[in-house]
Formats: C-alpha cells, structure tokens, sequence
C-alpha cells in the first residue's frame, strides 16, 4: 500500500535542508504546490496590511522590503500584489519588474532589486529618488532588497558632483535605529521581526496543516508500529506536556536572536522539516525520510535515531553539511548534549540500578519508550556498566557514549520546570545562566506585567561588574565600583575609585536595569550623576549576561570571553569619561563652597581595598597639596 | 639648506629623515619627549613652520623619579609591623643611602604632605603600577611616570657614578622633538596645540597633584636648547597624523586612554614617514603598501605576501641612503667638478657641503677622486645607518602591534587586537561599511587587507582573489570579536566606533 500521506511528505522533504532546497524560495513555490496537488503552507504576514495601507494611501511615497535572503521578501511583496488586486499569473510569469495600475498612479513592483543589473536597476533607483525626494507621486515603488545591496547600490549612484545618493543616509538610519520615520519612505525590515513568533508560526503551520489528517489511516502508524514521523509531530504538537519541546526550542531561538543571530523564515521552515523528517539510515537519502523509507526503519528498530531532540541539532545530517545552515550552527552553538552535568549523567548512567535515582529514571528516561530507554540503550547501558571486555577497549564505549549525547538533548526539551532546582535543563547548555537570563527579560519588556529584576540576578551581575572593573576578586553587591587604575583604561587592576554608584537607581544615581527599545533587550544604564546626560548603557545580550555572571562566580571560560571583556573594557572607558565630566560640571557649580578652601588645600584620594572575606571598602587618603 | 649637524662627521640619514629617528625611541617615548617639548611651548603651542626655531628646558624632577624607581625599601618598610614615625626613620635612613642628593627639608615635606607611611607607600605603588616598562629591567632614570600633566614629565637622563646626570640620547633621541615639527607645520596644528594645552596642562588631574606632591618644587634641566632639524616644510604626512589626534582627541574617552590609541597612530604615521621620505628620495612614486595579514586559526595564503611585503619595506631605507650619496654623480655641479682643474678639490667642497664630509680619521679626504670620495661615504654611511636607521622599520613596526613573528618564523604585517582597536577609534566617526572602511585605511595608511585593495598583487598572480577576500573576512570575524563591527545581514556589516559622540553600545 502506499503510504497516504506520501505526496506531501515529499512536498514538505523539498522544505528541508536539502541541497537543492527549490521549495525555499518563493518563486518555486507555485509549481512544486500544483504537482503534488496539496494545499500550500501558509504563514501569516502581519507586515502584508500595514504596507497595504501605505500602499493604498495618496501621497505617501515608496516602500522597501528590506531583509536577509530567506526572510520571505518575495513572499511579503507577493502578498501584497494579491492583496492589491494583482493577477497570480502576471505575478508568476519572469518579469523582474511588475507594475499595477491603481487609480491615479502606477505600483512599480520589483521582486528582487539584486537581480536588476546595470541601467534598469539605476532607473528604479533613480525612480525611487523622485518618489522620496522629489515628491514625485504618480509612481509608487516597492522594492524588495537586501542591506547590502541597496545601501552598495545607493554608495556607488554618485552624481556628477560625487555626492552620494540623498537617500543613502534615511535607508541606513532606517535599518541602524528602530522606530526609525521618514515622511516619504516605509522601511519594513524583515529581518527585525520576532524570530520566537515567527518560530510557533512556521511550527503551528507545518505541525497542523490539514494534510496530516491523512495519517490517521496509514498502517504504518497502527499498534506496535510506531511511525517516527508521526511521533515527533505529535511531540512538536506537545499536546500532553503543554508544549514544552517548542517552548524549550523559542527559549533557544529567542537567546539566540538575542545575541546578535538572524534566522530567516527559510531557515526556521528548513528546521521544521528537519524535526520531523530528519533521520541517518543508511537507506534514508539525504537524511530526510519520505514515507516509503518508514517500513525499513521500522524492522530495523532504528525509529530513535530519528528522535525530535537530535534532528534539532541536524544530528541526521554530515557535519559540514549541518555547520553550513546558519539555523543548526546557531543551534550546536549552545553545545547541548556535550555540556552536561553530574547530576543529568548520574541519572543516565547509573539511573536504573540505584535506588535513589530509580524513581526519576523511571520518571524521566523509562517512560520514554520510543525514544528515551529503549531496548538498546538499556542493553548499552548494562553492557557499559557492568565493564565487558568490548568497552575497555578504545572507543569501546563509543556506542554508549553517543547514546548518552542523545538523552541529554532530549532530557533539556524534555525535563519539567517543576524540577529545575534538582536537574537545572540550562546547565546542559553553554548558556547556564540562560533562564535567569529569560526572566530577567520578562521582567524588564515593555507591555508584560510588571516585575521587580529578581535580587539574586541583580546582584550577581553586579558582582561581576565588580570584578571586571577593578580586576579585584569582590564580592560587594550592593554597590557599583567606577574604578581607575591611574592610567590606562585596559590596566588589569585598578585600585582607584573614581565613582562608587548604588546597584539601584535612587535619586538620579546607579544602576538600573531597564529595557532597550533598539535591541530590544535588557540594558544596564549606570549614572554617576548629571541627570540624564549621566548615564552610560550597556546592552545586556545573552553572552554578556553569562560572562558576567560566570565571572561573579569565579569562572571565566576562555571560549567567549575576549569578546565579553573588550566590550565591558569599553564600557568602563565610557564611565570613567562620564564620571570626569560630571565631576568637572560639579567644579564648575561650586563656586564659593564653604569647603572649597580646603578641597585646594589637600587631595583626596580613594582607594578600594579588600577584607579578608572580599568585601570591598573605600580607602580614601588624603595628601596635603605642595 | 639643511643647517650643520653637529657633532657628526657627515650626514646621510639626516637629509632623508632629519635628525633624528632613532630605532630604540619607542612610540611611546617619542610621545613623552614630545609632550617635554610642547610643555616648554604652551604660550604658542604647536606653531613650528621652518622659520620658527623651536627650543625648550625639559624638567628633571629628579626627587620624584628617586622616589618611584630607585626606591626598592617602600614596600618592605610598609610591610614591617612597627610605628608610623619609626617606618619614615628607617626608610629615609635606607633611601637616602643611594639617593641622588636629597635635602632632609624634603622627607619632612613628604612627612608632612602624608597621614601616614603606609598611605605614601600606597601612593607609590599607584604610580609605579600605571608607570611605563615600570618592571622593565631599564636603568631607573630611563622609567618613566604616566605623562598626567605638567609635573609628570621629564627628559631621559643618565646618572654617572658620581651622580651627575647627562642627557646621553640613548631613550630621548630627537624622535619627540622632530614629532613637535611635524604637529607643528601641520595645517591643524595650532587647534591641535590648543586642546592639548587645555587637557593635559591647564587642567591638571588628581594624579598630577599626587606626583606634585612628591616631586615637591620643579627641578629643570640648566639650559634652554634647540630642537632637532626636520628636512620638510610641509608633507601629507604631516597633516594626516595631526588630524589622527585632532579625531582621538574628540571621542568620548579619558584622555589617558585616548593617549594609547595616539601612541600607536603615531607609530604609524611615523613608520610611514620613514618609508614615504626613504621612497621619495629613490624617486619611486608608487605608494607605500604594507599587506596585512590577519591572523586565523587557519594559515592563510596571506602570510607569504605579508612577508614579502615587509621585507620589501625592509629594504627601502639603505637602498634610499645608497641612492642619496651616489645621485650626486648626476649632478651638474659634479660634471663641472670633474672636469674642473682641480677634480679631487671641487668634489671634495661638494662632498663638504652636500653631506657634511670635511674630514675622515681613517683617511685624508683630500686625496681621494671623487669616486673614491663617494665611495668611502657610502661604506661609512652604510655602516652607521645600519646601526640604528635601518632598524626603525622592524622595531616600530613590532611595537605598535602591526608586525609579528606569530605562528611563523618570518615577521610579516599581522596586526594584533590592540593595533586594530587604535585604528578603528581614529578613523571611524560613528559608524562605517567595512568595505569603505578597507578602502580608507588603504588610502590613508597603505594598509592593504582585502581583494580591492590588493588588485596590484592579484594581478601579478602573487596572490588569488579568494585569499584577500578571506583575509578581510578575518578581520571582520576580529572586529566582531572585539565589539567593533555590527552585521545587519549576508554580507553587510559596518564597523562601528564605541566611542562615539553620541555613544549607544
């Protein structure tokens, strides 16, 4: 029998990381749909309308889909020729440039600005200059670009004078500073929106697309059979465990945007297929199962190694091939299932035979049948600990070893809140702090319940400032140290206090952490007085965040921590310049100060120094002037 | 004319470079002496056009360098349990014994001016630990303090066994005084002058007042004395390394900090000075190119080119000395010598008025043909500029972190993190496409790192296309690293200065 569902397996195999991936790229789409004969996967644009009201406004100017390749701007910019009443067919056929006639004025439609070479791309520029700046409002243009090529584009389109574009410096701006508005130009960048969203967006619309109902009479799923595609859609689905997988796979998506990562929509789709079809049978081609391929995996009890939890990291795919999708290289950057910890291995290994850890191996592992405690990673298991000749051997135990990899993945999609403080699922990741790391991000955004900063995040990361700053082991949370090593910024250890701010902001003074509309991320903002024009910001990304706290608990991971270091090392430099400012404005008010005579008469100093327990002090000296 | 330069038999290197640039005055150095210079000139700071003789009385300040360099007891002292008054007996007891001479008024002075020993030694170890090459193995008139303001800056001295001090040239070189010229006949120079009086000297710092402190009244050196001679009334060059100042000078940093971004722009500038005159008097008119590479985890087919280019460079300031000497066969005034009545005569008056060759312990001069003239110059001229000169491109170069052994057995260009950062606050305002930021750092430096910059190498197959492209894509991935690059997508990044005016981060 054929499998039911095969046709659209197929179609959504075309989705995943292939190497000729057609179904990736809007323009292919179309045909891909009409000979599979199912309906397409339909993500929501919620862009779509607000450019449809610009579009349909008089006198508005022209519109930019700006993105990353893959961030759907062809998918945007068709949508919105729909919308506008534009014909499918017209829109399908080759023409780079598309216009439609709307009363009063034409649409200039251009699929993809990188594609238009020499003079026509120099006529729609120049078209798009009258619009903006000229006023022009016959001609309203829509452009879908890339960053780089518009802004290269708008570098090189110098006039007879060499002066660039007049439309370089508003493009730029609108892509360096959120919020960005120009009367004449809509700016609606891709590449900004949510990547969390956009993530339970492309899952819901792949998990729950009609045509899975026809699984449900499919042989290959019935009774002992146990189809792996089927059963990591119902996982992604997560209707018993309230969603966790996908929840647990935003968080990361989420600390990775966080950190400066861009996941086009292609990438995210391409991830989607992976969860469900990826597995490395040898029979299975290019790592990605079709549904014929199901019944050979099945005899062969090889289901597990198409678990959810390792196609996440594209462990069914050759490394290079993996390492090339910016989405798994982002995903193998958190390290799990390297990254473990006594308690996550202890459970592993020794679960089933210890008696204190039986009934949270039963819980966490045993339950698990599919995936978790099969029959082979039991016998593994035994064969490991029990010490049989073959595992003495070298890379005897490989078998285990990599078994053990895979429960650590699923154990961090898999593990529940309620037991965090006894199997903490972030310390399986390169990001241990990530889930204060999380709250603290709740905490602070705009629009959720308000929060206070959780004491305990607050005062580690100042704990960690501590230290970077002066160089000195502190433990002092309650206080910002402003310190100065006499000279150079970069010295190792500064002694010299310069300003000592309180780790809240009260009256105008210290540390407050708040939200960053641009990055839209936490930021620590620390004024040493002066009002607002006192405070320096430091956004506060994921890396930053755990290399401050890993430093506030003694360890600094060499891997990350350049980075981290020379952006805090900039930092300090900003507040010591801020805080020599304010003290040359206070100079300047002081005027006939009562103490002022003997400020010029003697020199203070103030020196931090160290009790035994590392609590710091303030040693202030003071030298009588020459 | 070039003016004589005294106490040297001829003068070779002089009429390319000026006297003088000396290979072991480091960036750093070359700054302090300056900083000598400009503190002699506040009232019309950086006014230098040829016209002007420059002169300045550099400072001794000899109490406060005993003080932090020839002191090894504060320490021990401190460390002893024992009373206050007893800690300042026994060090002064201690120090006095191999101190320059130091009047008793002064240690009450000290005694004085701190509450307690213990906060003096403090002090001490302050300065010291914020001091240049403060653990260097230099003799301790060679070390010198942070330049915080007025009080903290003094000349290079030596102390002979009687405790005579001397300037013996050996840190202070001229180097410093030739850096005023060139600030000086810069087309910004005086606005450069004018901010650098008003930060460094008419504001002084809380550490200033410190070393006051412990410097007690100003010692000066007994004379007044001219400035080395720079051969060039103006030179791009000139303006270029004012206006790297003028733009550290305006970012949002501490001005000490600011001064290590000018300590390695300078050697830059200075390096390139060096190459640009050694060029100029070959007569070769091509730029000049310095091929970075940027140092991955992977070898890169960079390496090969970057070494070549160095030893390319390498090469440059003995062939110009070679070229300077023997170009005067060329000459009109030594055809006419030639065929003069008295050959030996009128091209030994050449020899003495071009290079300053008048006399030769070894030989007598005027017995010699005018070939052999050039010919003896030109041996000694080689030796001498060997001995210093020609080191100035591998010294500076390494001490300014854009050349290194690194990895390899050759030096070639690989600038390390500290030379990059420099770069970045000097040229980029706020922010830049890293493409632009190439084509700048090629334009102003000869920097050449990426394929646009590098054509001249591909085209001569020293080099393939995908080599150069990686290689500034390295510097990306290092920029990004150390916080100085933002990418908005596939292939677009800007470089950004943190230190901007208006600062986000």
């Amino acid at each position: 029998m054929t499998p039911p569902a095969l046709k659209w397996v197929r179609f959504l195999r075309n989705y995943g990381p292939l190497p000729t991936n057609s179904n990736l790229f809007d323009e292919h789409v179309n045909v891909a749909l009409s000979q599979a004969n199912v309906s397409p996967i339909s993500l929501p644009t919620p862009y779509v309308d607000e450019m449809l009201a610009y579009v349909k406004t008089d006198k508005n100017g022209s519109l930019l889909i700006a993105g990353t390749a893959g961030d759907g701007k062809t998918y945007h910019a068709r949508q919105l020729w729909l919308r506008l009443g534009g014909n499918e067919k017209k829109w399908a056929a080759r023409e780079k440039i598309q216009t439609l006639e709307l009363p009063g004025r034409s649409v200039v439609f251009v699929k993809d600005l990188s594609e238009l070479k020499g003079p026509e791309g120099e006529k729609i520029l120049d078209g798009l200059e009258q619009s903006v700046e000229g006023n022009e409002n016959t001609t309203v243009y829509v452009i879908a670009c890339n960053h780089g090529q518009i802004l290269d584009r708008l570098r090189k389109s110098r006039d007879a004078e060499d002066v660039p574009s007049p439309l370089l410096a508003p493009v730029q701006n609108a892509f360096f500073q959120d919020g960005f508005e120009h009367p004449r130009l809509k700016v609606i960048d891709l590449s900004r929106s949510g990547h969390r969203q956009s993530l339970s967006a492309v899952i819901k619309a792949v998990m729950e697309h009609p045509e899975w109902d026809r699984c449900s009479s499919c042989e290959l799923n019935q009774g002992e059979r146990i189809c792996p595609i089927a059963e990591n859609r119902k996982r992604a689905i997560g209707l018993e465990d309230g969603g966790r997988f996908a929840h647990r796979l935003g968080d990361l998506i989420e600390i990775a945007r966080l950190n400066g990562a861009h996941l086009p929509v292609r990438d995210l789709l391409a991830l989607a297929a992976n969860l469900l079809l990826g597995h490395n049978h040898p029979s299975v081609k290019e790592g990605l199962m079709s549904c014929s391929d199901v019944v050979q995996i099945q005899d062969d009890d090889a289901v597990d190694q198409g678990s959810i939890y390792r196609n996440v990291f594209a462990a069914n795919l050759p490394y290079r091939r993996a390492m090339a999708r910016p989405v798994f290289k982002t995903l193998r950057s958190f390290g799990i299932g390297e990254e473990t910890t006594n308690g996550a291995d202890g459970l592993l290994v020794y679960g089933s035979d210890d008696t204190r850890l039986r009934a949270d191996f039963d819980q966490f592992v045993g339950a698990d049948r599919v995936y978790g405690a099969t029959k082979e990673y039991l016998a593994l298991q035994k064969q490991y600990l029990e010490g049989e000749e073959s595992v003495r051997l070298e890379e005897g135990a490989r078998g285990f070893l990599d078994r053990l990899a895979d429960q650590r993945q699923r154990l961090f999609f898999t593990l529940p809140d309620e037991v965090y403080s006894k199997y903490p699922f972030w310390n399986l990741t390169t990001f241990r702090f990530a889930g204060d790391y999380l709250r603290l991000l709740h905490s602070v955004v705009p629009g959720e319940s308000k929060r206070l900063v959780e004491e305990k995040i607050r005062s580690r990361l100042v704990q960690g400032l501590n230290r970077v700053m002066t160089g000195l082991l502190l433990d002092n949370s309650d206080i910002v140290f402003i310190a100065n090593s006499g000279g150079f910024t970069q010295s190792k250890i500064s002694v010299l206090c310069e300003s000592a701010v309180p780790s809240y902001r009260t009256g105008g003074i210290g540390m407050h952490i708040r939200w960053e509309k641009n990055g839209q991320r936490p930021c620590l903002d620390i004024s040493v007085g002066g009002g607002n024009q006192g405070s320096v910001p430091f956004d506060l990304t994921p890396v930053r965040f755990e290399f401050l706290c890993r430093v506030a608990e003694g360890a600094l991971p060499s891997s990350f921590s350049n980075e981290c270091f020379e952006d805090l090392l900039a930092f300090k430099a900003r507040l010591l310049r801020k805080a020599e400012l304010v003290r040359a404005q206070g100079h300047g008010n002081e005027g006939d100060d009562d103490d002022t005579a003997e400020e010029h008469a003697s020199l203070g100093l103030t020196f931090i120094e160290i009790e035994q327990n590392g609590h710091g002090f303030l040693k202030r000296i003071s030298v009588r002037n020459a | 004319m070039a003016p004589r330069i005294e106490h040297a038999s001829f003068a070779v290197d002089e009429h390319i470079w000026g006297h003088r640039l000396y290979d072991e005055q480091l960036p750093h150095l070359v700054i302090l002496e300056f900083l000598n210079v400009l503190q002699s000139n506040l009232n019309d700071p950086l006014n230098a056009p040829p016209s002007v003789k420059i002169s300045y009385q550099p400072q001794h300040q000899i109490r406060l360098r005993s003080l932090l360099f020839n002191n090894p007891y504060v320490e021990v002292v401190r460390a002893r349990k024992i009373p206050d008054d007893t800690k300042w007996d026994t060090w002064i007891e201690q120090f006095k014994r191999d101190a320059v001479e130091i009047e008793d008024m002064f240690f009450d002075h000290l005694r004085k001016s701190f509450t307690s020993f213990d906060d003096f030694a403090r002090s001490i170890e302050l300065l010291r630990s914020s001091a240049f090459e403060g653990k260097s193995n230099k003799r301790w008139s060679s070390k010198f303090v942070f330049p915080f303001g007025p009080d903290a800056l003094y000349e290079d001295l030596r102390f002979d066994a009687n405790n005579h001090a001397s300037n013996d040239r050996r840190f202070f070189a001229r180097t410093g005084e030739l850096l005023y010229l060139m600030l000086g006949r810069a087309s910004n120079g005086r606005v450069l002058g004018h901010q650098l009086v008003e930060r460094l000297f008419r504001r002084p710092s809380n550490m200033n007042q410190l070393v006051k402190v412990l410097q007690g009244s100003v010692q000066q050196a007994p004379n007044r004395r001219d400035v080395g001679y720079l051969p060039y009334a103006q030179l791009p060059r000139f303006d270029r390394l004012c206006d790297d100042w003028l733009a550290i000078l305006g970012r949002d940093i501490p001005i000490y900090d600011g001064l290590d971004h000018i300590t390695i722009i300078t050697g830059l500038n200075l390096l390139l000075y060096f190459l640009e005159s050694g060029k100029n008097s070959l007569g070769d008119v091509e730029p000049v190119e310095i091929v970075c590479e940027v140092v991955s985890s992977q070898r890169t087919k960079v390496r090969a080119l970057s070494g070549e280019s160095f030893q390319a460079n390498q090469t440059i300031s003995l062939r110009a000395v070679k070229a300077l000497v023997e170009n005067v066969r060329t000459t009109p005034e030594w055809e006419a010598a030639l065929n003069s009545e008295d050959p030996k005569g009128e091209c030994a008056h050449i020899m003495a008025e071009r290079f300053q060759y008048d006399k030769d312990d070894e030989i007598d001069i005027h017995q010699l043909s005018g070939e052999r003239l050039i010919e003896e110059l030109l041996k000694k001229a080689e030796t001498r500029h060997a001995q210093h000169v020609e080191k100035i491109h591998n010294t500076w170069s390494r001490a300014i972190g854009l050349s290194s052994r690194r990895l390899a057995r050759r030096v070639r260009y690989a600038p390390n993190d500290r030379f990059l950062k420099a770069l970045v606050v000097t040229v980029v305002d706020d922010r830049m496409e890293f493409g632009e930021f190439l084509a700048e750092i090629y334009r102003r430096y000869g920097l050449v790192i990426g394929h646009i910059e590098g054509t001249r190498h591909i085209q001569n197959n020293q080099v393939d296309q995908e080599a150069l492209m990686n290689n500034a894509e390295h510097l990306e991935t290092r920029l990004y690293g150390l916080g100085l690059v933002r990418r908005l997508s596939d292939s677009c990044a800007f470089v950004e200065n943190p230190f901007n005016r208006q600062g986000g981060m």
